[in-house]
This record gives C-alpha cells, structure tokens and sequence, in this order.
C-alpha cells in the first residue's frame, strides 16, 4: 500500500527538522569546515562509507519502519544521506561558506563533512520527532511486533554507537579537546574516566531516564557494571574514530591520542547512554 | 512476518531516492577521482596579479594565490615586491588556509605606480595544517 504523498512530505519536513536540530553546531563550527579541505578525499569517502553502514544499522534496528526489508533499509539511508547533503550545501552556501568560485574539491570536502552529521540527524529526526497520532499507526504498530529485534545485544551496540556520534561529533573537531588532552594531568584523566563511567551507569540505571525500564537489563547488580563498563566501551571506540578522522591524531603522541579520547569519551558516554534510551 | 514483500513508493518517494542516489554515488565518484588523481607532495603555489588600480590611498594590486600541490596551507604568508624607478616597495598578506587545489583573492597596496616598474611574489613561508 503506498503511503499518500502528503505523508511522506510530512516525513521529509521532520527529517530535515532533525538534521537541523542535531548538526546545526557543526554547521557552524569553522574546524569542521576546515576538516573538509585538510583530509584527503578518501579519508572522506570512507566517511561517507562508514556514515551508510551506520544509517543501515539504525534504520534496521530503529529507524522508522521496523518492519522494514532490508532494500528499504537501504533505500531510506540513501535517501537520508541525500537530504543529509543538500541541506549541508544548502545552509554552508548560506554562510557563505562555499562558493562557486573556490574549487571544487574545497566544496565538496566541507559538504561532505557536514552532510554526514546532518543525515544521522535526518534519520534520528525521521524516527523520533514524530508525534505518534493515528496517522502512524501503520509503521508504529508492526515496530511494537518487531521491538523485540532492537533488544539485541548487536542492535544496543549500534544505537547506543549512533548517540555516541551524534553528541561526540559536536565537540571532536574543536581546538579545546586537544588543549585539554595536552595540559591535563594523569590523575585528572583518570577522574574524567570515572566521571564518564559514573554518568553512564546514572543515565542508564539510577535515573529512570525515559524507556529505562524497557531496554535496559537490570536483573542482577553485575548488569549495571556490564551495561556500564560496554557503553564506555562503545564511547571510546566511537570518539576515537571521530577524532582520527578529524585528523586530530596526525602527528601525536600515543599518549595524547588516548588522552583525547579520553577527553572526548565524557562527551561521547553521554551520547552513548542516552541514545541507549532516547532514540530507540 | 515475511521478508518477501513489494516495496511500494509513491512518486515523491521515488524522486527523493532517485536524487538521494544521483548525489551519494556522485559524491562517492567525485571523492576517489579527486583522490587518485590528487598531485602528491606538498603545497605548491602559483600566484598571479590582476589589473591594478588607483584609489586614493594608493594603488591597489589583485593578487590572486592558487595552491596546486597535493596538500593543504595554512597561514599561507605571501609577500609582493614593486621594483618602481629604483626603488623597492614591499606589500604582504596572509592567507589562513590554502586548501589543495583551492585559490584565494587578496590585495595589496603601493605608493608607486606598478605600472612603471616590475611586481614579483613569492610565499614567505606557511603551515601545515
């Protein structure tokens, strides 16, 4: 049955709400722009890569239609990379950011960079933003079948992957993450390490965050220390990527490296556990 | 619940994923191109002037910095001789970035007429970024 057109226009409108709303920072936000002329084109391309494999796992596990087959799964992270790039073009043309008569590998790159954060906005403002109603009743219902995929261990990793982005991406490429990464001593590091771990377990188990009870395993104490120790685990991994493909591993130490990520994993274990919650 | 279902589209839907496709794989296309046949090495500069002008704080000169090596410049420092009746007149700026393959318009001023003497520019040095 094909949805009417005036539906899916309505989808769009929240899809580009969404990019908005969660990469309107990067947007503007010059290091991220620069990001887009210093790295290398396939370094960018294996952005874009990496940015599709992740839609898919959120569309699969999340998104939208639950129900969805898989070419669907694909078809709609194509379409959300799409929008993700024209309104990336769109509003950095605005800002005056590119322009036609720079090259067009500068434009592209700075496109590019912002587009992807847009279209993991896209997805997330597509799925979430609805207001249920009737309307959805369609899509929304089957997913109440099929909730049960996203309970998997894979399925949590990726969401809780996909909010680790979505925050950490806001602050990796800025001056301060490696200022702080440079300057901060041992003993604080250790103290951001335990701040992000203390804030993981809070969001996910002591706060009764929103569909706490729901998603999350709480059945014996060692889950929390689990659940926990995993989501962290999610967070490094996600900031560490951010960062190298901001480049801001070239040319540093090991021990600045991890410092960073470190640095940035506070940022990260935020997303990490309230995506856990919040974007399902 | 079967997999095996027909995906059914209305037109809006169709064209938002037709685009979405056209600009992905162009995007994906362009990148590797770009990459592969990117010049390796570090930044190279071509600077060029354009036509000069007389305003009233003196004469201003376009100059034009085009970056054709293979990486990014930062602070790009770029200075400008004018050689005018025996005399040397200097004139600099500085461009923040320089990315490859990427130019950037500036200006700068003189005393003399450029007109009746000999410009040369070179880059003082930059940064990598």
């Amino acid at each position: 049955m094909k949805r009417p057109v005036n539906k899916s226009l309505r989808e769009y409108a929240r899809g580009v709400a969404g990019g908005l709303l969660f990469s309107l920072p990067l947007l503007y936000t010059m290091e991220v722009w620069w990001a887009g002329f210093i790295a290398h084109p396939w370094r960018l391309a294996a952005y874009v890569v990496a940015t599709f494999v992740l839609l898919l796992g959120y569309n699969e596990f999340v998104g939208l239609r639950r129900d969805a087959t898989f070419a669907e799964v694909v078809i709609d992270s194509v379409e959300e990379m799409g929008i993700g790039i024209v309104v990336a073009a769109v509003v950095l043309w605005l800002l005056g950011r590119v322009t036609l008569g720079a090259g067009a590998g500068e434009a592209v790159g700075q496109i590019v960079v912002e587009a992807m954060t847009v279209a993991i906005g896209v997805s997330v403002g597509t799925a979430q933003l609805g207001g249920g109603g009737g309307e959805d009743e369609e899509d929304k219902g089957v997913g109440e079948g099929a909730r049960g995929g996203a309970g998997g261990f894979g399925a949590q990793v990726i969401i809780a992957f996909c909010g680790a982005v979505l925050f950490a991406a806001n602050v990796a490429p800025t001056e301060e993450i490696v200022m702080i990464a440079v300057e901060i001593s041992a003993w604080r590091l250790a103290g951001l390490a335990a701040l992000s771990l203390a804030v993981g377990a809070l969001i996910l188990y002591y706060s009764e965050f929103a569909n706490a009870r729901e998603h999350i395993r709480f059945d014996r104490h060692h889950d929390v220390l689990v659940g926990t120790i995993i989501t962290y685990a999610v967070a490094l991994v996600a900031s560490a990527l951010i960062l190298w493909f901001f480049g801001r591993f070239d040319g540093q130490s090991a021990a600045v490296c991890a410092a960073q990520t470190v640095v940035l994993g506070v940022a990260a274990t935020l997303g990490s556990s309230a995506g856990r919650l919040l974007l399902q | 619940m079967t997999k095996k279902k027909r995906i059914e589209k209305n037109w809006l839907e169709w064209a938002v994923f037709g685009l979405g496709a056209v600009l992905v794989c162009g995007v994906l296309g362009f990148l590797i191109y770009d990459g592969a046949t990117a010049a390796d090495g570090p930044a190279e500069f071509q600077i060029e002037f354009g036509r000069h002008e007389r305003r009233a704080d003196g004469f201003h000169v376009p100059v034009r910095v085009k970056n054709v090596g293979g990486e990014t410049a930062e602070g790009v420092h770029v200075e400008v001789v004018l050689e005018a009746a025996g005399r040397e007149e200097r004139g600099e700026f500085v461009v923040a970035f320089l990315p490859r393959g990427g130019a950037r318009e500036a200006s700068v001023t003189f005393h003399s007429d450029p007109g009746a003497g000999t410009l040369r520019a070179r880059v003082l040095g930059y940064e990598k970024p």
